[in-house]
């Protein structure tokens, strides 16, 4: 069966182009199984896709690969140089990952075979391969990606499986049901809290419902703008497909590229242009979902009813412990006739987040985002010449604060980048209020390219950790949301707290221990806390860093902050849930998981 | 002149004393609490921000750097005049530099003195480091010039009380955090909140504390460093004002003219002042773990919120903490040692002898871990004539004999005599207090040991949580940790031998008699003058009244008594034992205190007062006299019976022989001391041959007396299944059938017989009046059944005299 399914998928071209082959697929549906194995173009052990990375070419110079960012060819002449001083790394001290998964090291698929007729009789496409099963046992948490460098799971699924449509998911629950095996969906797998994590102790087959193949668009209803849309979508091709129609959904997390709907809503997500279109949680009309119990589901697709407490909001960041989300009905909007990029520059951080509270406040939603670098964190850390990772970005800058910062230092520079959508008119009036208002804070426009470079450079972070790993340097980002009269004391708390967690636990070179203001709200902020350190010498690094990111969480939380603002609970920050929202409040989830699943069908531990 | 550039705060945004201010004018604090009192008040919120204004102008420092090096260059002047020298730890004034870059830093040094800011001021200008901004109190301002000097000097000023006024308290509270949180310079304040007159540490005050470690608990700043600083001084400047302040005739208040005639006092030398700058204390470190919840999270920050009651045991505890700091590093001269002494010793005691106590007090107390300064070399008959010279106006050598200079100008009057004791004694107490924070814990264990009816665990520990309590306001005690405190008190009485625990009991040692009882006499004053101070309580206040009538109350009543000569405590004069006293039985729940809106009013509970008194008279005299209800107590020591035979005995081999074997035995049983073994010994044969001259009865008797010579105190025979007792008589011996079962069914058998000695021991022999017997003989079960821990019912036969017998 495995040769079947490599044969089946092998006819398929590598292209990424989503629409082509989704006409394909439906052609052949009727026919045979299909395998399209999006994780052929992925790393295996890494972020994103294979053919993009950061590498240090023949003159030792970095270098992004591939075509498929902007960033790709580039070189960047002084990266090299800066993470030798920022993290006392150095290019002849390197670590390898291995270079492929080594077979005979994967824990053995154990399935029951009156399971396995069942589910044959069913006609889902399932895998019990080995590559197959680890690349559905993890997220993008650190200690994930090491493992999968350098040693391997005690536990992952038995078994993939490949619903197409939500009657087969409906199959494939009640078969779990029947053969009491526990299930975990999964959706793109960009998960950063161990939620995709198989439970150690779990001694039932653990089924991995691989949602991929169900990532039709049902329909569009321009009347109402609203799509139905099936849940294993991702959002780089929900959005294309949208786009052929004239349409969007504005949703733009920075995993946009691989995460899919159905995890956006089983995580509560965030995206980027939320001004402008709304968290997850403000764009969802309609969610099906199936659970042992049967399927949830609300009867109309209304903008908002008053039927007592909103069971999409049961739903919204289960995490996969309650059931499958199939099918979702999200808005969707015209794509906007003018979108405008823009930055500022701010002497200090300080002035910084006063302004974008001021922001905030006046022009509320009529800005599709805005967001806040710590350009070059103090001392140590990002010097002037670094920036060279972002080269392009920052020589604009670096232009800039010569020419008019002179008074200024450049070592607590910070920027903000900008992005306005909207009609035309419009957009430039706004622009204009924002401007006016970052001048009664200090800050100085920095020109539209600038911006620009600044939101792409977003999407090519996530691979700079790959690089870091292999010269020995381990990072990891976390979020918050806090009050706004909190941001700068939990900015300054968290990062002092990580500098001196670091030089406890015996890290010998000062930590890269910076933040960002990504996501602006009446009431408060979204803060990220980007963390990487240096670990030769320390025998065990992983640990070392989870105790650090503990740390800075329990930090986070004394300063008011929340545990979580996107990325959700998971197993990784599940300790602190009862602190978060109180023992009845746990009760309350709890009951909900009793009443819905209560043989723990869906076992993979999130959350509660 | 000296170039001054002071390290400081890595955060620190530099700025003028008047942004501060104008900082905390506009703070979201402030500017709450005036538009709160505007509506409440109906009033315009401008005139109460005028208010504001206004307060903030009578606090506020202007630190001036030209002010601060006229003050160095004076205080250098004055200093060098006064004190022979000045010792500092160095890598304490290192471990500060460190400390003061990095985080905000407050500074709690111990307040002995006016000299201790000033000191403390010019110390930090000497070591370049940023000079502190002092809370001083507000009476200060009193002082025209000075007061002025002493703002441009740093120091901002804080009305003594303020609980009632909201505005003072947030215009007060936020500028004392706005200075923390900008880094703007070390905060420095006295924990005790007014200088000791005793020298005894004073109980914290937690006002300013909480106010300065809340920056942190919202997490408007990292951390904060708390640093304990122990100034202690050898001759302490206000000495004698404090004596006369104690013994309530009234202080001057500071004024400039005040100063001025202090300086007559520069003529006179004051010794040495040493300066222990402790390590810092991070309060995230003694934070973690013990505040976990976040309460200021639900609530704006700027609301001024009560702390909750973890936060505020927290912040006593850390005050505590930071006090205990303090008096590890304390600084104990020889003459603290030597007023120790002599206190004990008066009206006068041998020089000789005195030097000799001297050296024994010193061992002890630095096994009590007491930081002696006790110059290299110095043998200690020059240590205490150094003490001597330096101390001349309170005692001084007379041939031979060092006595307290408590002569007046002319012998007047009783009272007059009584006064100038007491001044005497109180100033001389001022030097023994400072060993007392050192040596409160074993001192209370010694002193519970004498008070608790028994020496089991228990009893001792429950007198010294007695004691503990009462003494809570004259002494620091960490809050909570009574049992600690207690093991502590045990431990360093173990190690100077002069206790021994064992599972169960604690008891003196023949060699630490001596410490024991030096001990209890060191605190004595304290126990005596409390019971005093009850009594008076108890006695005499039978309506509500305040402090101001208490205090001269209370002094008059010990007055009297001193003056009839009924007693000796001349300490309990001190109003400020007086007042510790108080809030010790209001503490105790002894006295109610109201707060009144003419101030406190307290009611005594006579009932509860006398039962605390009681307590206290238990102990007054280790053994109390014969009283009709309870016996005096005593310790029962258990010792093997080393058979000893009579010079007379008929058979000395077989009596040598017979001691082997029954020392055979006895290892054998590994038991203590035995009846039986006294039997085996005193076999048939020697029976008989006394027989030979004897009545039967008088032979018995005779007997008794022999077994009893070797240890004539006896009391207990003791020798579980052994062949019988000791009879004093032949007749009314218990047959075999005179013996009941054991309610078990087993046989019972002999374990123990009680002498009649005891009744002498219980002074219950006079002859017939008294209960009596010939011997108590107790009968238990073979089997020792009931094995738990439940009380059986036993057996106990008793033999009389017998008629005929005459002694
Ligand atoms: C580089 C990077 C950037 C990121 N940026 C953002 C961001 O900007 N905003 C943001 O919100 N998040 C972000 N994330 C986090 C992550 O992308 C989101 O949590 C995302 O929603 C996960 O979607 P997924 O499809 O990858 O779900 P997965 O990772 O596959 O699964 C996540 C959880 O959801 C459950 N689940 C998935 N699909 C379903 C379904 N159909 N029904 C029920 N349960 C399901 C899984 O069991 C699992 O518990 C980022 C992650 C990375 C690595």
């Amino acid at each position: 069966l495995e040769q079947a399914s490599r044969w089946e998928c092998d006819c398929f071209p590598k292209p990424y182009n989503r629409k082509a082959f989704w006409i394909c697929s439906m052609l052949i549906l009727s026919l045979m199984f299909f395998f399209p194995l999006r994780q052929e173009l992925l790393k295996w052990n890494g972020w994103g896709y294979n053919d993009s990375k950061f590498i240090f070419n023949k003159k030792g110079q970095a270098e992004f690969t591939g075509k498929r960012y902007r960033l790709g060819g580039m070189v960047l002449p002084t990266f090299k140089e800066w993470i030798e001083k920022t993290f006392g790394a150095s290019l002849e001290h390197k670590t390898t990952s291995r270079a492929s998964l080594n077979v005979n090291d994967v824990p053995p698929s154990i399935v029951n075979e009156e399971f396995l007729q069942d589910l044959r009789a069913t006609k889902i496409s399932y895998s019990q391969d080995a590559e197959d099963r680890v690349f559905r046992a993890h997220g993008h948490c650190l200690h994930e990606i090491f493992v999968l460098r350098e040693g391997m799971f005690k536990r992952i699924p038995d078994i993939v499986v490949w619903p197409v449509c939500h009657e087969d998911v409906v199959k494939i629950v009640e078969l779990a049901c029947k053969h009491n095996l526990c299930i975990i969906p999964f959706g793109g797998g960009t998960s950063v809290s161990s939620a995709l994590e198989c439970p150690e102790e779990e001694k039932r087959t653990i089924v991995s419902l691989d949602t991929s193949q169900m990532n039709r668009i049902l329909w569009i209803d321009e009347k109402n703008l609203t799509a139905c849309v099936e849940a294993g979508i991702v959002g780089q091709d929900l959005e294309k497909q949208l786009a052929e129609s004239g349409f969007c959904t504005g949703h733009e997390p920075d995993s946009m590229e691989f995460s899919s709907l159905g995890g956006w809503v089983a995580t509560r997500a965030s995206g980027m242009k939320k001004n402008i279109y709304g968290n997850i949680e403000d764009l969802v009309i309609h969610i099906k979902m199936v659970t042992p119990r049967g399927i949830v589901e609300k009867n109309c697709q209304v903008p908002r009813m008053s039927t007592g407490p909103d069971i999409h909001h049961f739903i919204m960041g289960s995490e996969g412990t309650l059931g499958v989300v199939t099918e979702v009905t999200i808005k969707i909007r015209p794509v906007p006739e003018y979108q405008k990029y823009g930055s500022v520059v701010f002497p200090n951080f300080e002035r910084g987040v006063a302004c974008l509270r001021e922001v905030a406040k006046i022009l509320r939603a009529l800005f599709a985002s805005i967001c806040l670098f710590l350009l070059f964190a103090k001392g140590h850390a990002l010097k002037p010449q670094v920036a060279s990772i972002f080269t392009s970005f920052l020589d604009g800058l670096k232009k800039f604060y010569i020419t008019k910062f002179k008074g200024f230092d450049p070592n607590i520079l910070c920027v903000a980048t900008l992005l306005f959508e909207g009609d035309r008119e419009k957009v430039l009036q706004h622009e204009k209020q924002v401007y006016d208002i970052a001048t009664k804070f200090g800050g100085l426009a920095a020109g539209e390219d600038n911006g620009q470079r600044g939101y792409m450079l977003t999407f090519v972070i996530a691979y700079l950790r790959d690089l870091g790993l292999d010269y020995y340097v381990i990072g990891e980002s976390f979020e918050t949301s806090v009050p706004w009269d909190r941001v700068l004391d939990l900015c300054r708390n968290v990062k002092e707290r990580i500098v001196r967690e670091c030089k406890e636990k015996g890290v010998q070179f000062a930590p890269l221990s910076t933040c960002r203001v990504t996501q602006t709200y009446d009431a408060g902020a979204c803060v990220y806390f980007y963390f990487a350190f240096n670990y030769r010498g320390i025998s065990d690094p992983i640990h070392v860093y989870e105790q650090i990111e503990r740390a800075a969480r329990e930090e986070i939380l004394a300063n008011g902050g929340s545990l979580s603002h996107h990325h959700g609970v998971g197993k990784l920050r599940k300790r602190w849930m009862k602190e978060s929202i109180s023992d009845v409040g746990l009760g309350m989830l709890r009951s909900v998981k009793e009443y819905v699943d209560p043989n723990n069908i869906f076992g993979n531990k999130n959350l509660l | 002149m000296k170039c001054y550039t002071p390290v400081i705060y890595k955060g620190l945004s530099p700025c003028k004393p008047n942004a501060i201010k104008s900082a905390v004018l506009q703070s979201e604090q402030v500017q709450y609490v005036i538009k709160q009192l505007a509506k409440e008040m109906g009033e315009s919120p401008d005139i109460i921000q005028e208010e504001a204004t206004e307060i903030l102008d009578e606090m506020g420092h202007r630190m001036q750097l030209g002010a601060v090096r006229f003050f160095a260059f004076t205080l250098s002047k004055i200093f060098k005049q006064l004190f022979q020298r000045v010792c500092v730890n160095e890598e304490g004034m290192q471990r500060l530099q460190h400390a003061i870059q990095e985080h905000p830093v407050v500074l709690l040094p111990s307040h002995r003195s006016y000299v201790d800011f000033l000191m403390l001021s010019y110390l930090l200008y000497t070591y370049d480091l940023a000079l502190p901004v002092i809370a001083a109190g507000i009476d200060f301002l009193g002082m025209k010039i000075v007061g002025e000097l002493l703002r441009r000097a740093g120091a901002f000023f804080m009305r003594r009380s303020f609980g009632g006024n909201r505005l003072y308290w947030a215009v007060f509270a936020e500028y004392v955090k706005t200075m923390l949180r900008s880094g703007y310079a070390p905060i420095e304040f006295f924990l005790e909140g007014t200088r000791s007159r005793t020298a005894k540490t004073l109980t914290p005050k937690f006002g300013l504390l909480s106010i300065v470690m809340e920056p942190f608990f919202k997490r408007e700043v990292f951390d904060t460093y708390l640093v304990p600083i122990s100034i202690s001084y050898e001759r302490i400047l206000e000495e004698s004002l404090y004596a006369y302040e104690l013994l309530g005739v009234p202080k001057p208040k500071e004024s400039t003219s005040g100063l001025l005639k202090a300086r007559r006092i520069l003529s006179d030398n004051f010794g040495t002042i040493h300066i222990y700058v402790g390590q810092p204390v991070s309060l995230r470190t003694l934070a973690s773990g013990r505040i976990n919840r976040c309460p200021y999270n639900l609530v704006p920050r700027h609301l001024p919120q009560k702390p909750s009651e973890d936060i505020q045991e927290f912040v006593s505890d850390v005050a505590y903490k930071m006090e205990l700091l303090q008096i590890e590093n304390m600084v104990l001269s020889p003459w603290v040692l030597v007023a120790a002494v002599l206190l004990q010793n008066l009206p006068a005691m041998e020089f000789e002898l005195l030097i000799e106590k001297t050296l024994w007090l010193k061992g002890l107390t630095q096994t009590f871990g007491g930081f002696i300064e006790w110059p290299d070399n110095l043998c200690a008959k020059k240590a205490v004539l150094s003490g001597l010279t330096l101390h001349s106006n309170i005692a001084s050598l007379v041939d031979g004999h060092v006595v307290l200079n408590d002569k007046g100008m002319e012998d007047g009057a009783v009272g007059e005599m009584v006064f100038r004791h007491a001044l005497a004694v109180l100033m001389c107490a001022t030097y023994r207090n400072q060993l007392l924070n050192v040596f409160v814990r074993p001192a209370l264990v010694a002193i519970a040991l004498q008070m608790a009816p028994s020496f089991r665990k228990e009893e001792v520990y429950s007198c010294f949580n007695f004691l503990r309590d009462v003494f809570s306001d004259e002494f620091i005690f960490f809050p909570g940790i009574s049992l600690k405190d207690f093991e502590e008190g045990c431990f360093l009485l173990t190690k100077c031998d002069a206790i021994q625990t064992s599972q169960q009991e604690i008891y003196p040692t023949d060699k630490g008699s001596g410490t024991v009882s030096f001990l209890s006499a060191m605190f004595r004053p304290f126990v005596e003058g409390y019971q005093l101070i009850f009594r008076y309580l108890s006695k005499e206040m039978k309506e509500a009244f305040t402090e101001k009538q208490f205090i001269p109350g209370v002094r008059n009543f010990v007055f009297q008594l001193l003056e009839k000569g009924s007693t000796q405590c001349y300490e309990a004069l001190s109003s400020d034992m007086q007042k510790n006293a108080l809030s010790a039985l209001v503490q105790l729940g002894a006295v109610k205190k109201k707060k009144m809106p003419s101030g406190f009013t307290y009611n005594v509970n006579q009932e509860a007062v006398s039962k605390i008194l009681d307590m206290f008279d238990d102990s007054a005299d280790a053994i109390p006299e014969h009283n009709e209800f309870l016996f005096p107590e005593y310790e029962i020591l258990i010792e093997p019976e080393e058979p000893e035979f009579p010079a007379d005995s008929t058979d000395d081999e077989q009596g040598a022989e017979d001691t082997s074997k029954g020392a055979k035995e006895q290892e054998e049983l590994g038991a203590a001391g035995t009846a039986d073994e006294a039997f085996q010994s005193l076999d048939e044969e020697t029976l008989e041959a006394m027989a030979k001259h004897e009545t039967e009865e008088e032979k018995i008797f005779q007997m008794f007396k022999k077994q009893v010579a070797a240890e004539p105190e006896q009391i207990i025979r003791y020798c579980r299944g052994g062949e019988g007792p000791l009879w004093v008589s032949g007749e009314n011996r218990p047959e075999e059938k005179d013996i009941p079962n054991c309610v078990c069914g087993a046989k019972r058998i002999f374990e123990f017989q009680i002498m009649p000695q005891l009744l002498n021991h219980l002074q219950v022999d006079s002859l017939g009046e008294s209960i009596d017997w010939g011997t108590l003989v107790v009968y238990t079960c073979a089997d020792s059944c009931g094995g738990g821990s439940e009380y059986l019912e036993e057996f106990i036969w008793k033999q009389d005299y017998s008629m005929g017998c005459t002694l």
